[in-house]
């Protein structure tokens, strides 16, 4: 008995060493672990020294604190070195972990297990980022963070599920051609990145972590975005919009001021001109003047005027118009005149001066007390009125100074006030002077009457401009230099000369005197009624005023209508008695 | 009269095991950088788990002990099993590399500071100890003792992240540092 059990216990321990000594050929695998990612969990190991093949390799997988060890078949094929255990270890997340261990076979040989040093637990999981989003606007780069999605992942297992806190990502940018990292740590799954102004390609990437865990992450690939520049950004729209706002209501301020300004340049007297004539100011309606007025022939007008020059006249100086011609004719067709004959008008001031210089620097011009060295007598007074008109920056100006010898072809009161009239002044000149009509010319002579009104009235207006603020102080010595300078007398002679006496327009005095007296009453009449308008209107515009006073007056004008006409023109225009 | 009385009466005793359930749901917090404890432990994780031999043998979660613990045992199960530690574990373990020592010896410390924050909330009865919570760590005691101390010892420590997980999870909202 004891025999057969040593016999039998020989037998069995000889089969155990053999099975052994095979066993033991072979070596076991030097070192077994895991590599894991978010639900995919890989089982690494080296191979054995002597591995033919035919070695493959088996793998039991073991729940910690839970007997007894699984066997993973699909794990043993040749010469394969790694085994996916996700979807045996899909509970890794929620218990104590595993353990794995591997060992070589070959054939009938197979060598000692080799088991993973650490317990496979969640914190082995290397984390990462499922994909990065990311989208250029307006000087930002926002980037949207995807979680990893595994397919294997059972239903409620989710990243967010099982790191709930404590999620954050480092997010390193490099701009495309350089390699300088910029990085910065968010604690969400969106973040932005200002790009001031910068263009080009930017490229960025994830490195996520938790931070109440020791788990490690890994960088995510990086993604690119191109920032080009954006011309029509929401906030280059809005302030591009808001500038043309501005624009526009800096514009609209500024023609309102010149509305405002021009409509209290205009004189009455322009007013009346014919509808088509633009009108900044705004035409004053003046009835009377405009049914007594009678249109002038700028033609007729030139060759009246070239007579009188020649007449006896011409030796006037004080006005200073150069005495060369009479100043009616030029006048004259200026003014007024609702009908659409093209009124010379003479831009203000610098017609006159012009002409000025032309006469004076003829020499020939006796310009005397004014200094003003009028071509036309006329240029004179309406140079006075013109400078004044100037000096006040257009605000009345035409009517009176009407001067304008301008002879624009289309008479338009604007124009007068504009002053264009250097240029224009002095060529139309001649001409007006030779085109006058004698009718035009007695007319003439009666505007200047009606301009002796205005002056009047510019003379109530310039007074009343004093208390005006503007700044209107050199008008009003204007003003008043002007009344200085335009005495009724002066009026009388309808243009030209200022010195009342003198009158060389006609050789008698009575015409003067006669002149005078419809002057002084006209004027009389004229400053009452201006007076009335006068105060009230002021604020509005200088020129409303004495363009009122000078309507209306306009039937006292038709009533001296007759005798201005006659007088001033002298003996050969005296048609009309 | 009556009927007031008794609603009265009624609105009281509602109140009064309000405030006694109240009391009883008033949690023990604990506030503490587990952070750093887990991150100590990873750094000797694989040394001290490379030893444990005893794979099928497990300590701290058999049959998923500490996942079926419930919140009211939370506090007890959480002082029984810090006081298994510092007085069983880290004693019964012998550790010859320094570098390791010192790593157990941060952990241990940290485990002394949340006893000490425990015992505070004892003293204001905040942490009862029920039965269910007593049989539980019982059960882990018996565990610890089936193997021989050393092991057992080894076993233990290795089983820390285990331990540090749970407590993590039922002191969530307590931000870490």
């Amino acid at each position: 008995m004891l025999l057969r059990l040593l016999v039998l216990q020989a037998a069995l321990l000889s089969l155990r060493l053999g099975s052994g000594a095979q066993g033991t050929e072979l070596p076991s695998p030097p070192s077994v672990w895991f590599e894991a990612e978010f639900f995919h969990h890989i089982l690494h190991w080296v191979p054995i020294q002597n591995q033919s093949e035919s070695t493959y390799y088996e793998v039991e997988l073991l729940r910690y604190g839970m007997e007894p060890w699984k066997s993973i078949s699909s794990c043993s094929q040749t010469l394969v070195l790694s085994c996916d255990l996700t979807m045996v270890t899909l509970d890794l997340y929620h218990n104590n972990g595993y353990r794995a261990k591997v060992r070589a076979v070959d054939g009938r040989k197979h060598s000692n297990w080799t088991i993973t040093r650490t317990r496979f637990s969640m914190d082995e999981v290397n984390l990462t980022v499922g994909s990065v989003k990311l989208e250029a606007h307006s000087g930002l780069i926002l980037g949207q963070i995807q979680p990893p999605r595994p397919k294997m992942a059972p239903e409620g297992d989710t990243y967010e599920s099982i790191f709930p806190h404590f999620r954050e990502y480092e997010i390193a940018i490099r701009k495309v051609p350089g390699h300088n990292k910029l990085t910065k740590k968010v604690k969400h799954e969106n973040f932005s990145f200002p790009t001031p102004g910068e263009v080009g390609e930017f490229c960025v990437q994830v490195k996520p972590s938790v931070s109440a865990r020791t788990n490690k992450g890994i960088w995510s690939k990086e993604a690119c975005i191109v920032v080009s520049r954006q011309y029509f950004t929401v906030t280059n729209l809005s302030i591009f919009f808001t500038f043309v706002l501005l624009l526009c209501g800096v514009l609209a301020l500024l023609s309102l001021q010149l509305y405002v300004r021009r409509r209290g340049t205009l004189p009455a007297v322009l007013v009346f001109e014919k509808p088509g004539s633009f009108n900044l100011i705004g035409q004053l309606p003046s009835p009377e003047t405009q049914d007594t007025i009678h249109p002038i022939d700028e033609e007729a007008f030139s060759k009246v005027s070239l007579e009188l020059r020649n007449s006896e006249l011409h030796g006037s100086t004080d006005s200073g118009f150069g005495s060369s011609k009479p100043s009616l004719q030029t006048e004259e067709p200026q003014f007024l005149l609702p009908a659409p004959h093209p009124v010379a008008k003479r831009t203000l001031g610098k017609g006159a001066s012009l002409e000025l210089e032309n006469s004076c620097s003829g020499g020939s011009s006796n310009s005397t007390d004014s200094g003003i060295c009028l071509q036309e007598p006329n240029l004179s007074l309406s140079m006075v009125r013109s400078w004044e008109q100037q000096v006040r920056s257009n605000s009345q100006g035409q009517d009176d100074s009407g001067i304008g010898l301008v002879q624009n072809s289309e008479g338009q009161p604007g124009d007068v006030q504009e002053g264009s009239a250097s240029g224009q002044v002095s060529p139309l000149g001649p001409e007006v002077t030779k085109e006058e009509d004698p009718a035009v010319v007695a007319f003439q002579g009666y505007l200047k009457q009606t301009r002796g009104t205005e002056e009047k009235a510019a003379k109530e207006g310039c007074l009343e401009e004093e208390s005006s603020t503007d700044g209107f102080d050199p008008p009003v010595r204007m003003c008043l230099d002007a009344e200085e300078a335009w005495p009724p007398p002066v009026m009388a002679k309808g243009y030209l000369k200022q010195d009342p006496p003198e009158v060389t327009l006609v050789p008698s005095q009575a015409p003067t005197g006669q002149w005078n007296h419809p002057t002084e009453e006209w004027s009389l009449l004229g400053l009452t009624s201006c007076g009335d308008l006068g105060t009230s209107n002021w604020s509005f515009a200088h020129g409303l005023a004495p363009l009122d006073c000078v309507g209306a007056p306009g039937s006292l004008l038709g009533s001296v209508d007759s005798d201005l006409v006659t007088m001033p023109l002298i003996a050969t225009l005296h048609s009309n008695e | 009269m009556k009927a007031q009385h008794v609603s009265l009466w009624l609105m009281g005793t509602v109140l009064f095991l309000c405030s006694v359930h109240a009391r009883g749901f008033r949690r023990c917090l604990i506030s503490m950088d587990m952070r750093h404890i887990e991150e100590s432990f990873q750094d000797i994780k694989r040394a001290i788990q490379a030893k444990d031999t005893f794979q099928n043998v497990t300590i701290l979660s058999t049959s998923e002990t500490l996942h079926k613990i419930k919140p009211l045992d939370v506090c007890c199960v959480t002082k029984i099993l810090l006081a298994f530690y510092v007085d069983k574990v880290f004693k019964d373990h012998q550790e010859l590399d320094p570098q390791i020592l010192r790593k157990i010896s941060s952990i241990a410390n940290s485990f002394l500071y949340m006893q000490k924050v425990l015992q505070q909330c004892q003293e204001q009865r905040l942490c009862p100890c029920r039965q269910e919570a007593t049989n539980t760590t019982r059960i882990i005691h018996d565990n610890y003792h089936q193997l021989e101390v050393r092991s057992a010892a080894v076993k233990s420590l290795g089983e820390l992240d285990v331990f540090l997980a749970w407590v993590d999870k039922n002191y969530q909202g307590i931000p870490a540092a």
